[in-house]
């Protein structure tokens, strides 16, 4: 009765490829054949007994351990559950769990004791390896880290890519409190709104600047997601984070290029611009003139033309020169850089025009203790604080003394320059777009030709700075440069 | 009576020689960028002489202090004021397209001449209007 129970079950068993001993009445052995298939023996290369097995069969170190679990099963029924290695046909041990009965929940007759072998699949353990070996190899080759943050256990879990990648060693415990320090100082509010908004359940994928052990800031791609237990609550926030400061500084690098060719293609434009227009108005008049003569009457008429021939031709030249001014800027913004005193700049540059400080008896401030010197290109800066300088002498205010007050400073590594003056001021909302335009001019001195500033932007431009202006009626006009 | 606003001096004497020589008209004012011309047109309206309101109007484009484009964003404001048709041309060294189209769809411009202007238009011009 109790064998037909056990039958259907030592069935699955061989069908599993699970062998198994039957041991009746303490003697009487029988090795099944799932057994001896495993270990690649057919019964007549065997002996099938306890003592063939030991000797024969069983790697020596577990030969004692398991003559006691058999002693013990069959003088006291007391099961046994044990690893052993056993010999295979090809001469190689294997693995196998052998286990009495009892761990199959089987009642056998009593007269009667099972042994099963379970080969152990050295295959799950190899993959688990390789997985495991993969995933590493993975997440080093990419620069992934992995990480989990647990709120009921209040601990945050790095692996150990994440670790090398922030510069912390394997055995670091990464802090949960302070873990806004793991990025960068100007992305701290933005850390800190992804996880609590992550902790209510909204999952984040963004680009943000994280910050290693040794303080070196790098560009990352953060992903998390929230983690539910059964009840639907956020137990915990899951995600990785990969290191994209390679490609990040390249793309700042692109975007740059990308800024400088655009702010090139568009003074190229004007430049196109204004050769078109400028030039087009000297060759319309010689045309309107060569009509004239054409269809004028007298001789004295006639040379009267001819005369003001002469004026075209003389600004015809002047918008030339212009012209070309512009060129020369774009071709010597290769010229060599060095290292140029602001102070010692602006004295040649008050020498040059002393004649003109004098008669409007301009003062001018300078304060240069921050920065005083700059690696330039020194005619540039020269022509610089020339041409802001006669601006500003010549749009002085009617009823005051021109005060212009000129100051360096540094923001970001980046070096300012500021001036300052007390003049007439521009109407910016009318003419704020246009100031730094060719042959713009806003106020009626017939000295205005409109390239000063224009030549003062190209300039700083042409060296991947910027000049903004800030300005208000009969106030002043400020002027900010970063060089 | 005509108007001739731009700031190209030797233009400006080109055709006013020829304003001379072909007896085109009586009167002409010349402003040298929009904004003399808008004061003018202002002082104006506080005192209607109708001597002194021009008959037609050639305007440049490109000037300092006021171009041609805010003084015909100013002067479209007024133009309804004076009791009489000011005709108006813009006269421009400029080809780009989108200035003559942009120049043409304005209600207040009667049409665009490319510089240098033809003498015999002109006087056309001039039959048409006064």
């Amino acid at each position: 009765m109790n064998d037909k129970v056990i039958h259907p079950y030592i069935d699955i068993m061989e069908s599993l490829e699970v062998g198994y001993w039957k041991i009746v009445n303490n003697e009487n052995f029988f090795w099944s054949s799932a057994f001896l298939e495993n270990l690649g023996y057919t019964i007549d290369e065997v002996d099938v007994k306890l003592d063939f097995f030991i000797n024969k069969l069983l790697e020596e170190k577990y030969k004692n351990q398991f003559k006691k679990n058999f002693n013990n099963l069959i003088k006291n029924r007391s099961n046994f559950n044990q690893q052993i290695r056993i010999l295979h046909k090809s001469g190689d041990y294997k693995e196998y769990t052998c286990k009495t009965n009892d761990g199959f929940s089987l009642s056998v007759k009593k007269n009667s004791n099972f042994i099963f072998f379970i080969k152990k699949r050295p295959e799950t353990h190899e993959k688990l390896r390789h997985s495991n070996f993969y995933y590493g190899e993975t997440a080093k080759m990419t620069r992934t880290g992995s990480w989990y943050i647990d709120f009921i256990q209040q601990k945050s879990y790095w692996d150990n890519e994440s670790k090398r990648l922030l510069g912390y060693s394997e055995d670091y415990t990464p802090s949960l409190n302070e873990s806004y320090k793991y990025y960068a100082p100007e992305y701290h509010n933005l850390a800190t709104k992804l996880f609590n908004d992550c902790s209510r359940g909204i999952p984040f994928k963004t680009e943000i600047k994280m910050m290693t052990a040794s303080n070196r800031e790098f560009w990352v791609k953060a992903v998390g997601k929230p983690i539910y237990n059964e009840t639907n609550e956020v137990v915990g926030i899951r995600g990785v984070f990969h290191d994209i400061d390679e490609q990040k500084q390249k793309e700042i690098t692109l975007q740059h290029t990308s800024n400088i060719i655009s702010s090139q293609n568009s003074r190229l434009l004007s430049f196109a611009h204004i050769v078109s227009h400028n030039l087009r108005s000297h060759t319309s008049n010689l045309e309107l003139i060569v009509r004239l003569i054409n269809s004028s009457e007298t001789n004295s008429e006639k040379l009267e033309l001819i005369d003001s021939i002469k004026d075209i031709s003389k600004s015809l030249n002047t918008t030339i020169e212009h012209l070309n001014e512009v060129v020369t800027i774009q071709t010597q913004a290769n010229h060599k850089k060095e290292e140029v005193n602001f102070f010692i700049v602006l004295n040649q540059v008050k020498k040059s025009i002393s004649n003109i400080i004098k008669k409007n008896n301009v003062t001018i401030n300078t304060d240069f203790s921050l920065v005083e010197s700059i690696y330039y290109v020194p005619a540039y800066l020269e022509s610089i604080l020339l041409n802001l300088l006669t601006n500003a002498i010549k749009y002085k205010h009617d009823n005051r003394d021109p005060i212009i007050n000129i100051k360096t400073y540094l923001v970001d590594k980046k070096v300012f320059l500021e001036f300052q003056d007390n003049g007439s001021g521009i109407d910016m909302n009318k003419f704020g777009n246009k100031i730094f335009g060719m042959y713009k001019t806003f106020h009626y001195n017939t000295d205005a030709v409109g390239m000063g500033l224009f030549l003062v932007k190209n300039h700083i431009q042409s060296l991947n700075g910027d000049i903004t202006v800030k300005s208000k009626v009969n106030v002043g006009t400020t002027f900010k440069i970063q060089f | 009576m005509a108007c001739i606003i731009d700031d190209d001096n030797i233009y400006v004497n080109l055709i006013k020689k020829i304003i001379k020589t072909k007896a085109l008209c009586d009167n002409l004012v010349i402003f040298n960028d929009g904004k003399q011309s808008i004061d003018y047109f202002e002082a104006l309206l506080e005192n209607l002489e109708h001597d002194r309101i021009p008959d037609i109007i050639f305007l440049d484009l490109n000037m300092p202090v006021m171009d041609g484009w805010q003084f015909l964003e100013h002067f479209t404001k007024i133009k309804n004021k004076f009791g009489k048709v000011i005709t108006l041309y813009v006269v421009s060294s400029s080809i780009y397209p989108e200035d003559i189209n942009r120049a043409k769809s304005l209600e207040t411009v009667e049409d665009y001449l490319v510089k240098p202007v033809i003498i015999s238009d002109l006087a056309k011009l001039f039959g048409k209007t006064i």
